[in-house]
């Protein structure tokens, strides 16, 4: 009884705090000095067609650069964790002939794809991390279709560790140009083609290769491995 | 005006298909009459859609084809993967089924 109480009592805080929140903020209304700052010079400071990538990449450059050492530490920390028990996995069963076939035609289509994403963060919705994503669920079809298939860790970290490596020299570039880290140092070109935006594409395509690289290891510690 | 009629008999049909498809999910008995029901009809479904929507709109008609090029790449082949892990779990076949030639295959 006092439980129940207790939840409606929470919902009711919560709605309120929604409420507050709604209230206080009409939708689509007084943005924040910071907000409105990025709607109407994001593009012309930047090059970058898509706010939310040149936000991310250059406005908080410093952020990503930390979100990318937090997924890169989660990634280490799963392999850690895992090396320790290694699962008695059970007798693994070939995928069938259909699987393996389409999965030798749609590998490429996906990873193609992911550089896509990744390639054009500046441009259309997308970037690093969704591309480094996608080009992950390439390899987890590899493993599914091949279940002999093994990708080296040693290529994944070195991947991993190159990408990462770059982007830093990438920020201490901007540093000694610029007297900023992570500041755009490239010429912004025209808004809209490829060739714009400075670094943006440059750092995107390093992420995307480190995320994917990231997230491959994980597949592949977490794929059942018996020695 | 034309392209535009055709375009909607297309999307009709698609539409018609996926209705069909998602009744077959409620309806049918097992797990491979379900999916049959969801993979033939949502196949067809969504390929007559994406292709009519780019006869209404020729500037993406290559692109419609290519996105119903890859669902009938994709989309069959999964289904096929979920059918057989089901096989291979031990999900029963309906009561009704009269042959199981999977089965029978593998018992020779």
């Amino acid at each position: 009884m006092i439980k129940k109480v207790l939840i409606i009592l929470l919902f009711v805080l919560l709605g309120l705090s929604l409420y507050s929140v709604v209230k206080y903020n009409t939708f689509g209304e007084d943005k924040t000095v910071v907000a409105r700052h990025y709607i109407d010079y994001g593009m012309k400071e930047t090059g970058s067609q898509n706010i939310v990538t040149a936000v991310v990449v250059l406005y908080r450059g410093f952020d990503t650069l930390g979100e990318v050492t937090v997924l890169f530490l989660a990634a280490t920390a799963l392999g850690a964790l895992l090396h320790g028990l290694r699962f008695k996995s059970k007798e693994k069963e070939p995928s069938s002939l259909i699987v393996s076939t389409a999965a030798r035609y749609i590998f490429p289509l996906i990873i193609l794809f992911g550089t896509y994403v990744f390639v054009h963060g500046h441009l259309t919705p997308g970037g690093g991390f969704p591309g480094g994503v996608i080009i992950a669920s390439a390899f987890l079809l590899l493993f599914l279709a091949y279940t002999q298939k093994e990708v080296s860790e040693k290529t994944l970290s070195l991947t991993e560790g190159t990408a990462g490596i770059l982007y830093v020299i990438t920020g201490l570039l901007g540093l000694v140009m610029l007297n900023s880290f992570l500041a755009n140092f490239l010429p912004k070109g025209i808004p809209g083609k490829l060739l714009s935006a400075g670094i943006i594409p440059l750092i995107y395509i390093l992420i995307g290769f480190k995320v994917g690289a990231e997230m491959t290891g994980v597949l592949r510690n977490l794929k059942e491995e018996e020695k | 005006m034309w392209n535009m009629i055709f375009g909607e008999i297309l999307i009709l049909i698609g539409v018609i298909f996926l209705f069909l498809g998602s009744l077959g999910v409620f309806r049918m008995p097992d797990v491979y009459n379900r999916l049959q029901a969801g993979t033939k009809c949502t196949t067809l479904g969504a390929f007559s859609t994406i292709v009519g929507v780019g006869i209404i709109e020729p500037s993406w008609f290559l692109k419609s084809l290519v996105i119903a090029f890859f669902l009938l790449l994709t989309n069959p082949v999964a289904a096929h993967a979920i059918g057989r892990a089901s096989y291979k779990m031990g999900v029963k076949l309906t009561e009704k089924s009269v042959v199981d030639q999977y089965g029978e295959e593998k018992d020779e």
